[in-house]
């Protein structure tokens, strides 16, 4: 498979026009993502470079990319955008996104206008794979869908460690899922597709029927089912706001594994980061997250910033071609919500890809016949008016059992677009449950976390061309005007005028509440005589976009021609400016 | 009256005439031997010394390593002495780990304890090395000891914190700074680090006072202690000074005075539970055990699952403090009450200590070490506040600052006092600087740091004998069919101290106790804890008979477990308690 991947992509790279849309990255195992990565620094040196990061404990290497032009100094003090992938084991498609990113990024430099500015003033830094040994489960038979690392951990807290994992019974080379039939168990078969399973609601009168588990065998005799397989931690869980301790998969504590370490320390080492974009199971795009007054400590965004997310998530959808919110997910202790709750950046998270979003994709009609969104609305609205006793929407719905209705949708979408998802159920004779039925099926791994690789070149063109203008949305300082007066015996009274000129202002609300953003700093270069007025360095707190503030000294300059002052904006970058003094009557 | 001035006078003319009378006093000289040799026990930590150590000064970081590394030396079979890791400025975290050949150290219940997290609060460093010292020398010699080193290790780590200790020792500081490490941070958000720092103006290896002269300043010198004391001006009288902070300069010309110091992070803020960034607690640093010393430290405590109890040493006021750090925070009750008998004991041994709850009765710690040793690894933890005021004129109340000064003036005989003296300094003029030395306050004078020592190690004794000491006080056989007998186990617990505290037990944190029987001809049929030895209510396990999971053996308490069994010859029952230790009996069916 792996083999596979990697001729496709040399052809691609080597054997198509370099244009926008043109290659599409596959699944890849991480020796070959390692050689692209190595390979495209070495084709686009100006603009590329790709870093190893660590080892990990499954013996993976985690590599970085820097995209951005001139010296390591020149580039750090840009403004920078983080793009992580494949923080979660099974982000294949994440990572195939943020590749595809950084080789469109590189190739179209030369040739495409607005790469070019980006790069010339912007930094960008790809992790697109934080967590290798996750990823090494697709690649491995049988194969497994994991979020963890392989670091050893005791799961189950038995004093043995990784000594349950999950088997292939059927030899099929994929680890599905169990189900047992027992009246003990806690689900029944969906009464509208046989092929899924309902937890029973005993306020309905239903009666458990099935228990759901994963493929395998109690190898260690515990009563137990796969429930402490090879690791591990998954690392967006590992991070420290919201941290759970003791939860499945967070770690022993926070930062606790090399990976999230290493990529911690690599933020603390680039303040000028302003804005993360992370590929996960968390979601705040998909659904604008809530916000609350500060509270000590923080459980929603700060209020003043929910304006930014709202907007962004807007401009998320609509270049995926979502017409509504879909249901937004958090989790305890992910990168995302670290870098904003306590590093004060905007850090955006989103799933490449997931069934709800397919579903809701597939519903939208083909572009033709497809009505404008206000229309959409105004037909709803009208239905309830409609005369003949016709049933209210709303009426339908409570009646319809909507339990698992999106996995049916899913499923039957997957009917359609790519069948070999769902393994159907087998009967198999399993030793630990000697007389009961036992069959093996369903969902194969990494169906509803990552789209048939057919679809991948369009999610990597829309996701792609957000996280572009997304780049373009960094705050930006500049000197919008001078005042220079000056008041008699080689006295002046300055005044500089510096404004932000990007889409972001240069510290969200959390940025400065978490004292994480410095204030902007204008810093008087040169040695004057006396400062009258005013202090070597002028710290203004956070500049909007469009705004300007304002540093004043007032100063006896004898002999001076000029000033130089450096402003220096945390994530808005830095510049240099030569103030000349005339010696005009006032 | 007169008569007695009579008498006063003859007193006078008598002793007057023994000085002239100076041909009776004769040249000769004692032998000037080595004292030592002639000494005699007090009682306490007497016994012919094979290190000497003075435990009335204080040590650097390179000193306390020379205790340990003579001890070891002398002591080669009851120590082990090793680095845990290195500091921000490459120092090793020595440790010292003290226990008898008798058995595995590792399967040993362990006592941890560590001092000087904040690099000021010094006299940890020499209580834990006291302990290294006295539990050596005392082996063979009192029982307690003895025993405690038999049954038990201890880590012994007398610095954590050596970068800060050192800087507090060789570098001008004054009693409160250099709490933190030295990696650099930029307390001030002005994009530089570290750029500010006090400076000895006077170079006196002290950081003292800054005072002016001003007719507008609140502040007056003391009537009784005009030399190094100030009070306030009465609120409707005009002051002479105004006080100007610590000695310093404004190194970077920001207009602000030693706002930005070398590091500015509190170590024991750094520890994962119930951690929150800088902005929430101050000193959090980055993230959780992101500083070398705390990372290294975390490993170590985590990987030995042994540590049962655990003392962290600090500096000052006479306390003997528990989890939670933040209201709301975790301390389960059955724990809770360990830790209250433990730190009661403390109370009567350490006069003028308080046991005390750090967020109730101190104030609000987010990231504290001992906060996660107990919530995160189920430790009974404990730390103490080395050294009170309160022991100046051993009085329950805190002295008032003229006791204080008193004490320095007529028992220190101004030992630590700075008297004022005038400079010039580059921003106010013409000041004064003075004040008291940084040994003053929280640390304890000369002649009583070896009773704060003394004590202190006392009590971690005290605490390490409460680690849980497991026995197997009985099996009982009984027949119930031809080849068919009922073994009843009852393991018991003669300490304070659970194998798991409930917090342990709670999260699972570390592995069950394990009762399990084996026997080459014994099969084992059905097993299950006994929790109730009168009616013989048993919980049978599913699976795996011959192995009983207890999830604690509480303390002053004791488990049970029934096996049923068929066979015959001899059987060993083991008990396998990661906190209790490895424990065995062999005994025959019939």
């Amino acid at each position: 498979m792996a083999t596979k991947h990697l001729l496709l992509l040399l052809v691609l790279t080597l054997g198509t026009p370099r244009s926008w849309a043109a290659s599409t990255v596959g699944y890849q195992d991480n020796k070959p993502l390692i050689s692209q990565l190595k390979e495209l620094a070495r084709e686009h040196k100006k603009t590329l470079r790709a870093t190893k990061v660590c080892d990990t404990p499954g013996k993976n290497e985690v590599w970085r990319v820097e995209l951005g032009v001139g010296t390591e100094e020149e580039r750090a003090k840009r403004p920078a955008l983080l793009l992580v992938a494949g923080i979660e084991g099974n982000d294949l498609a994440g990572t195939a996104i943020a590749v595809a990113w950084i080789e469109r990024l590189a190739t179209n430099y030369a040739s495409d206008e607005k790469v070019r500015k980006l790069l010339d003033s912007t930094t960008i830094h790809v992790w697109p794979r934080v967590n290798p040994d996750g990823a090494k489960a697709y690649f491995t038979k049988p194969q497994r869908e994991t979020t963890t690392n392989d670091q050893p951990v005791d799961d189950d807290h038995d004093g043995l460690v990784d000594e349950d994992g999950p088997d292939d019974l059927d030899g099929n080379g994929v680890i599905t899922s169990m189900r047992v039939e027992d009246p003990d168990g806690e689900f029944i078969i969906d009464p509208q597709e046989p092929r899924l399973l309902l937890k029973a609601d005993r306020l309905k009168g239903e009666r458990g029927a099935w228990k759901l588990l994963t493929e395998g065998r109690d190898n260690d005799g515990d009563n137990e089912w796969n429930e402490d397989a090879i690791g591990g931690v998954n690392f967006n869980r590992n991070f420290p706001y919201g941290f759970k301790f003791f939860a499945s998969g967070s770690g022993k504590h926070q930062v606790s594994e090399v990976e999230t370490r290493a990529l911690a320390d690599f933020v603390i080492a680039h303040p000028e980061i302003g804005i993360v974009f992370t590929f996960g199971a968390t979601d705040n795009l998909a659904q604008t997250p809530k916000g609350e007054a500060p509270k000590r400590p923080p459980t929603a965004l700060h209020e003043d910033d929910v304006a930014w997310y709202r907007e962004l998530g807007k401009a998320w959808r609509d270049g995926l071609g979502l017409k509504k919110e879909l249901n937004g997910v958090t989790e305890p202790g992910t990168f995302s919500d670290w870098m904003y709750f306590h590093r004060g950046r905007l850090s955006l998270a989103a799933r490449a890809w997931s069934p709800a979003l397919q579903v809701e994709l597939a519903k939208t009609k083909p572009k033709d016949e497809k009505p404008k969104d206000d229309a959409a609305k105004k037909d709803d609205e009208a239905k309830p008016e409609k005369p003949d006793g016709e049933k209210k929407p709303a009426e339908k719905n409570k009646e319809a059992d909507t339990r698992n209705e999106e996995e049916r949708s899913f499923l039957k979408w997957a009917d359609e677009n790519a069948k070999e998802s769902f393994a159907p159920w087998k009967d198999f004779s399993h030793s630990d449950f000697p007389g009961k039925k036992v069959q093996i099926g369903g969902f194969i791994p990494f169906a509803r976390t990552l789209p048939p690789e057919k679809i991948l070149g369009d999610l990597q063109e829309k996701q792609g061309r957000f996280l572009i203008d997304l780049t373009g949305k960094l705050p930006r300082i500049g000197v919008r005007k001078v005042e220079v007066k000056h008041l008699g015996e080689s006295v002046y009274d300055v005044t500089v005028h510096i404004e932000n000129t990007g889409y972001l202002p240069t510290a969200l609300a959390q940025g400065s509440l978490s004292r994480e953003i410095l204030p902007t700093r204008v810093v008087l270069k040169s040695e004057v005589k006396s400062l009258l007025s005013g202090t070597k360095s002028v710290a203004l707190n956070s500049i909007a976009p469009g705004e300007s503030k304002e540093a004043r000294w007032v100063v006896l300059a004898k002999g001076l021609k000029q000033l130089d002052i450096e402003v220096i904006s945390t994530l808005g970058g830095r510049l240099q400016q030569r103030i000349e003094l005339k010696e005009e009557a006032k | 009256m007169r008569q007695t001035r009579l008498t006063l006078s003859a007193v006078g003319i008598a002793s007057l005439f023994a000085v002239t009378a100076g041909a009776q006093v004769s040249d000769r000289k004692p032998k000037a031997d080595d004292p030592a040799e002639h000494a005699y026990p007090a009682l306490g930590s007497s016994t012919p010394y094979k290190v000497k150590v003075e435990w009335n000064r204080f040590y650097d970081h390179a000193g306390l390593g020379s205790i340990l590394a003579r001890i070891h030396k002398e002591f080669p079979k009851l120590t082990k002495l090793y680095s845990l890791g290195k500091s921000v400025e490459g120092r090793d975290m020595w440790c010292l780990e003290v226990s008898s050949e008798k058995g595995d150290a590792k399967r040993k219940p362990g006592m941890y304890i560590d001092g000087n997290i904040h690099g000021n609060e010094v006299q940890g460093g020499e209580a834990v090395a006291y302990t290294a010292w006295y539990l050596c020398h005392q082996y063979g010699r009192l029982d307690k000891v003895t025993e405690l080193l038999d049954r038990s290790v201890f880590y012994l780590i007398p610095t954590i914190n050596p970068d800060g200790r050192d800087r507090w020792f060789h570098s001008a500081q004054s009693a409160h700074s250099s709490r933190t490490g030295v990696k650099p941070v930029d307390n001030d958000r002005d994009g530089v680090a570290d750029e500010d720092d006090v400076d000895d103006l006077d170079n006196d290896g002290s950081i003292t006072t800054m005072r002016i002269k001003d007719p507008n300043g609140r502040w007056k010198p003391h009537p009784q202690f005009p030399e190094f004391l100030m009070v306030e001006a009465p609120v409707d009288q005009p002051g002479e000074y105004t006080l100007l902070g610590s000695e310093g300069l404004d190194n970077d010309g920001d207009g602000a005075v030693n706002e930005d110091a070398v590091g500015g992070y509190d170590m024991n803020r750094n520890w994962a539970w119930d951690w929150q960034p800088t902005y929430l607690q101050f000193g959090a640093h980055e993230y959780p055990f992101s500083l070398p010393e705390t990372r290294a430290l975390s490993e170590f405590i985590d990987t030995r699952r042994n540590i049962a109890a655990l003392q962290t040493y600090h500096n000052a006021g006479g306390m003997i403090l528990r989890a939670p750090g933040r209201e709301g925070g975790v301390m389960r009750g059955g724990d809770e009450r360990v830790h209250q008998l433990i730190a009661q004991r403390g109370e009567k041994m350490l006069p003028f200590y308080r046991s005390m709850v750090v967020w109730k009765d101190l104030y609000t710690v987010w990231g504290g070490e001992f906060d996660w040793t107990y919530g995160a690894l189920g430790i009974v933890s404990l730390s103490n506040e080395l050294w009170s005021m309160r022991n100046l004129d051993r009085s329950a109340g805190s002295p008032s600052a003229e006791d204080s000064a008193a004490f320095l003036k007529y028992v220190l005989l101004s030992d630590g006092v700075v008297k004022w003296h005038s400079y010039t300094h580059p921003t106010f003029g013409p000041i004064e600087i003075g004040g008291t030395k940084k040994q003053w306050s929280r640390t304890p004078p000369s002649f009583l740091l070896e009773e704060e020592c003394h004590r202190n190690m006392a009590f971690t004794l005290y605490h390490a004998d409460q680690m849980p000491l497991l026995r197997i006080n009985e099996v009982l056989m009984e027949k119930i069919d031809d080849g068919l007998f009922k073994v009843v186990v009852t393991v018991e617990n003669s300490r304070l101290i659970p194998t798991h505290t409930d917090q342990d037990v709670t999260h699972h944190i570390n592995a069950p106790d394990i009762i399990s029987l084996k026997g080459e001809k014994v099969k084992v049929i059905s097993a299950g804890r006994m929790t109730d030895p009168y009616f013989k209510k048993v919980e049978a396990v599913e699976r795996r008979p011959e192995r009983v999971e207890v999830p604690n053996i509480p303390g002053m308490g004791t488990a049970r477990v029934q096996f049923v069994v068929s066979g015959s010859g001899r059987y060993t029952v083991t008990v396998d308690s990661v906190k209790g230790g490895l424990l065995e009996a062999t005994q025959s069916l019939p």
